[in-house]
């Protein structure tokens, strides 16, 4: 059973994505990381901050050795903003993956589904690996796999609210009917979650609040890797089918013959 | 006569406001006030994670046209008048950047030949190439001027109205451009029209009663949010304090009536920045912290400059209650286990 996932030819060992923002501190953040067992962390290029080191979020984990970073452009209105925020991303840190999250209200934090897809057109056709951010549309996932993302992330429920996978059904649609690897991203708040949405097709989910806002971040990264994995576990062991009726373990008809 | 209030500021039918209203009404326990505390402390951990966010204001110049009782800059105060020149603004904003500060407030009375229009926009132009964010708290402008100050690199603007009630306001404000009620009302609307991104409402407590000051600042928040869905609108809850004139509030609003004010505003604005100053006590700000409020200001000082020359002859607009310094007061927040954030921003999403 191959736990790996690639995305954009980059070869990743967890399919556990973690966020770095809203943690206590930053070694806290950095133990839930390394807690997480995850490969892939995003950090938002407004919390990048060199000059002042107790305030930065991207030098501690550029030292975490095998951690690939994937800069956000959280903070964006639009494709433009989101466009010069990824240049500056990969010239500071050195990825080549970058998470298009373009959401002009600053409250909600909802993804913008046109400046969202302006933005990943302008990005895949440069050697980015595009990870959009975007709502749970499945005709927006085909139209993002059009233009060469790498993976499609549909938010299961608004930033931060921690009302799981609210948009079930459009995600088992996009899963359906996608190219690329699905990840849930945002909205989930426990491991179950998680593992829920691995078990019916995701290939990766990212959280962040569920794990920074618990009362035990390294405790909760842990149990999202579990939860991650045995969902992997149960996908690849291939769930037994639902029915609207029971089916007897041995035949109810078998006496009246063929 | 005071000015007519537009119908949305006075709407009670919607039900948030209709909470509001009755929450506010009804005497409050102290284990309801606890519940309230313990929600609004979920409901800010939830949407802004465990972090603070920072930001320190300079007062660029006291000269001020303004006739406000209750200031201690008011045009009739006999207290020594200074403003920085470019050169003074640019020492202060480096002594603020060594402190870590990254999000700076620029502050100036109302609108004088001293301290004009034109003279903001060159210390925003300063401030901007030293600092991601830069907001301004001064006096109400025009969408052109606005604009101008959108393209030195303004972010935020904070305006208070100081208080809904036009007769309230209309007694309080002597003379002056700032008696003009609904041209203030509407200075954020202006500004956002011009591309400011980000706008800070309140009501200076104490100057009205309070309850209606705080339906009528949820309905301006909602205003400003439905009518601009891009714009980052936060609420501050800045409270009368001792100064220069010797203005006693009509309405006084004790602490616990504060902290009951932001708890119930922050479950009814669940995503707004709640911010709170240094006006108030390093009791009251540790308490708080976290708890509803998730900004707040720190090694405020309140006279012209002050932050490169740490001796204070003059008196502040108002007195400052928290002196703590930045290391300080990051200590006492990471002992609460909160983050002191101070760079939210980046210069690369400005036009």
């Amino acid at each position: 059973m191959d736990d790996t996932l690639i995305l954009g030819g980059e070869t990743l060992s967890s399919r556990l994505i973690l966020g770095s923002g809203k943690f206590a501190d930053t070694a806290t953040m950095i133990a839930a990381v390394k807690a997480s067992g995850t490969g892939l962390v995003t950090v938002a290029l407004r919390r990048f901050n060199p000059d002042q080191p107790t305030d930065d979020l991207m030098g501690p984990l550029m030292a975490i050795p095998g951690l690939k970073l994937m800069p956000n452009t959280s903070g964006a209105r639009d494709a433009k903003e989101a466009v010069k925020a990824a240049y500056i991303a990969r010239e500071l840190c050195g990825s080549r993956f970058i998470k298009v999250e373009i959401h002009p209200n600053p409250h909600h934090l909802l993804p913008d589904p046109i400046e969202t897809y302006e933005a990943c057109r302008i990005l895949a056709a440069d050697d980015f690996i595009v990870m959009p951010y975007m709502p749970a549309d499945p005709v927006l996932a085909k139209r993002l796999e059009e233009v060469g993302v790498a993976s499609v992330m549909p938010l299961g429920a608004a930033i931060g609210t921690g009302h799981g996978m609210a948009t079930r059904e459009m995600i088992e649609i996009i899963i359906r009917d996608s190219h690329v690897p699905v990840i849930v991203d945002a909205g989930l708040r426990a491991p179950s979650e998680a593992a829920a949405a691995i078990e019916m097709g995701c290939a990766a989910v990212l959280v962040n609040s569920a794990v920074a806002a618990s009362d035990h971040p390294v405790g909760m990264a842990e149990a999202f890797k579990e939860a991650v994995a045995a969902g992997w576990k149960a996908w690849c062991s291939g769930l037994m089918p639902t029915s609207e009726t029971a089916v007897a373990t041995s035949p109810l008809t078998s006496f009246l013959g063929s | 006569m005071p000015a007519s209030m537009p119908s949305w500021l006075n709407d009670t039918a919607a039900p948030a406001v209709q909470r509001l209203k009755k929450t506010l009404e009804n005497p409050c326990s102290d284990a309801a006030l606890e519940a309230l505390a313990a929600t609004a402390q979920a409901l800010t951990r939830r949407h802004f994670g465990r972090t603070i966010s920072l930001y320190a204001p300079l007062y660029l110049s006291n000269y001020c046209s303004g006739g406000c009782v209750y200031c201690g800059y008011a045009a009739d105060r006999e207290i020594p008048r200074h403003k920085l020149t470019l050169d003074q603004a640019r020492v202060e904003m480096l002594a603020l950047r060594t402190m870590g500060i990254e999000e700076i407030l620029l502050l100036t009375g109302e609108r004088t030949p001293r301290a004009d229009y034109a003279y903001l926009r060159r210390h925003v132009d300063l401030a901007a190439g030293i600092f991601p964010s830069v907001a301004i708290e001064t006096f109400p402008m025009s969408e052109e001027e606005y604009r101008g100050l959108v393209e030195a690199g303004c972010t935020s603007v904070t305006l208070y109205q100081e208080t809904y009630d036009p007769a309230r306001y209309e007694a309080l404000h002597r003379w002056g451009d700032k008696a003009d009620y609904l041209s203030r009302l509407e200075a954020p609307e202006r500004a956002l029209a011009a591309g400011i991104r980000h706008v800070g409402v309140g009501a200076l407590l104490g100057l009205s009663e309070p309850v209606m000051e705080m339906i009528r600042l949820f309905n301006h928040v909602h205003r400003l949010r439905k009518k601009f869905w891009r714009a980052g609108v936060s609420v501050s809850f800045p409270r009368l304090r001792p100064q220069a004139g010797g203005y006693q509030a009509a309405y006084p609003v004790d602490e616990r009536w504060l902290a009951r004010l932001i708890f119930i505003l922050r479950t009814l604005l669940p995503d707004t920045p709640l911010v709170l100053s240094t006006r108030e006590t390093p009791a009251f700000r540790d308490g708080m912290a976290g708890v509803g409020i998730s900004k707040m200001s720190v090694a405020s000082r309140t006279t012209v400059g002050g932050y490169s020359d740490h001796e204070d002859k003059d008196p502040g607009q108002f007195d400052v209650s928290d002196a703590r310094d930045v290391r300080a007061f990051c200590a006492m927040l990471r002992e609460k286990g909160l983050e002191p954030v101070f760079k939210n921003w980046d210069m690369v999403y400005r036009h």
